[in-house]
């Protein structure tokens, strides 16, 4: 009840927020983390949202889709602290405070879908091209302290190839495949990858690599119900064949 | 919380008007109390298919216990454990505990394991049984139920899939009740949760 009475500020508010999917060339991603056989994987071109969905766009989601309220969604699909900055976060700002299933199911509704972990991490990594040092330092500070970031509108900075905006330093995102999957020693099943394997998965022993295995590391952490103030997220769609 | 805060205030204001002398007090329609289902794995929503061909939702499977298994049909290596582990429960359930189970192997692989594929597999492996369903869905759905499940699994792109092994027992509402991780565990506490969920 409470979201639907602030509907109307949000909508009002909205009109400056446009996220339009981009095309995203299809490439090759060398994996920096690496949990499988292959050190590379191949991806096919897909359109990605240029910027994470704001808060405008959440708020229209769950006036057309009720059952993805701050209530009425079931336990099953969230934690407790769901939806709770909706009402009072500007418009214009990312969405937090979202679980994996809520951000499926919005995906799902605009007719995509999460980005896989390689897509993004592709995306991530194709359009910022930094120094590998300089990358480390800004992740580092980014990560040690990720609540101070989420406080501005979406795409007001780093704007990256194919027009992508925000892919670090604004909020983490979900991804379809969050958590890590390692093959087990015996190799017939998969295992969570845990703190203490770090090394394992490196494919070296650099800052740079080591900053980008924290990533995977405080996404694998999260179960699909969690919802937290610094996480966010955008669609990706497949292009038809 | 704010839920039964709530339900209480409904409860104080229906209850209101009969301290009010109000002749139709008595006539106001009340509404059984809803139970909380929201841990149910039923509120996935979308359609799966079986290895018959038939088409339905998790939801319509509310009313016994589900034994749940995750895997893929070309798999050789953990799928054909994980799917004699679930037999091994099976046989593990008497009489009408038995006929009320149903046990639903969801395929990770969309695109291979197609109902054609998943009736020779169930064929080929003599497990057609009246109680067993082979199922595919579509990639999202997938992904939402192995993540309800708390099922971890990668495509490897070749046709393979890392994942882990895991048995859920579901009980009548879907809420998940037992879960048995690794091959070749023992079926006991598995076969109790079965038999208090038939109940």
């Amino acid at each position: 009840m409470r979201n639907l009475l602030c509907l109307p500020a949000l909508a009002l508010a909205a009109s400056a927020v446009q996220a339009e999917p981009v095309a995203i060339d299809g490439g090759t991603l060398q994996l920096r983390v690496l949990l499988g056989d292959s050190t590379t994987v191949s991806i096919a071109p897909f359109r990605l949202d240029a910027t994470p969905v704001t808060n405008a766009d959440f708020a229209a989601f769950v006036a057309a889709s009720p059952r993805w309220g701050r209530d009425a969604a079931p336990s099953v699909f969230r934690d407790a602290g769901y939806l709770q900055a909706l009402a009072t976060a500007p418009a214009d700002y990312p969405i937090t405070h979202v679980s994996w299933f809520a951000a499926s199911a919005y995906c799902a509704a605009q007719g995509g879908r999460l980005p896989t972990q390689d897509e993004w991490e592709y995306v991530a990594h194709e359009s910022t091209h930094l120094e590998p040092d300089t990358y480390a330092a800004m992740l580092f500070a980014y990560y040690a302290d990720p609540a101070s970031h989420a406080r501005r509108a979406v795409g007001a900075a780093h704007v990256g190839r194919w027009g992508v905006h925000d892919m670090h330093g604004l909020v983490l995102e979900w991804v379809e495949d969050f958590q890590m999957v390692a093959k087990s020693s015996t190799g017939d099943s998969a295992i969570g990858a845990s703190c203490g394997d770090t090394a394992r998965y490196l494919a070296d022993n650099d800052p740079a690599h080591y900053v980008t295995f924290l990533r995977y590391q405080s996404r694998s952490n999260y179960t699909p119900r969690t919802t937290t103030s610094t996480l966010g997220f955008r669609c990706a769609y497949d292009i038809a064949t | 919380m704010k839920r039964t805060s709530i339900a209480v205030a409904v409860l104080l204001l229906a209850s209101a008007p009969a301290f009010a002398d109000d002749p139709h007090a008595g006539h106001q329609d009340m509404t059984a109390a809803p139970v909380d289902h929201g841990e149910s794995v039923y509120h996935l929503e979308g359609r799966w298919t079986d290895h018959r061909g038939a088409d339905f939702t998790l939801a319509s499977l509310r009313g016994g216990p589900v034994v749940i298994v995750m895997l893929y049909g070309s798999c050789t290596s953990a799928c054909p454990i994980l799917v004699h582990d679930a037999h091994r429960l099976e046989s593990l359930l008497v009489g009408d505990v038995r006929k009320k189970t149903q046990f639903v192997l969801v395929s990770f692989d969309p695109v291979n394991d197609t109902p054609e594929t998943l009736a020779d597999y169930a064929t080929g492996r003599g497990l057609d049984d009246p109680g067993w369903r082979f199922v595919q869905g579509d990639r999202a759905q997938i992904r939402a139920l192995a993540m309800l499940l708390g099922v971890r699994y990668r495509d490897n792109g070749d046709g393979t899939f890392d994942h882990s092994n895991l048995i859920t027992v579901l009980d009548a509402d879907g809420r998940a009740v037992h879960r048995v991780e690794g091959l070749m565990r023992p079926m006991d506490a598995a076969a109790t949760a079965v038999a208090g969920a038939a109940r």
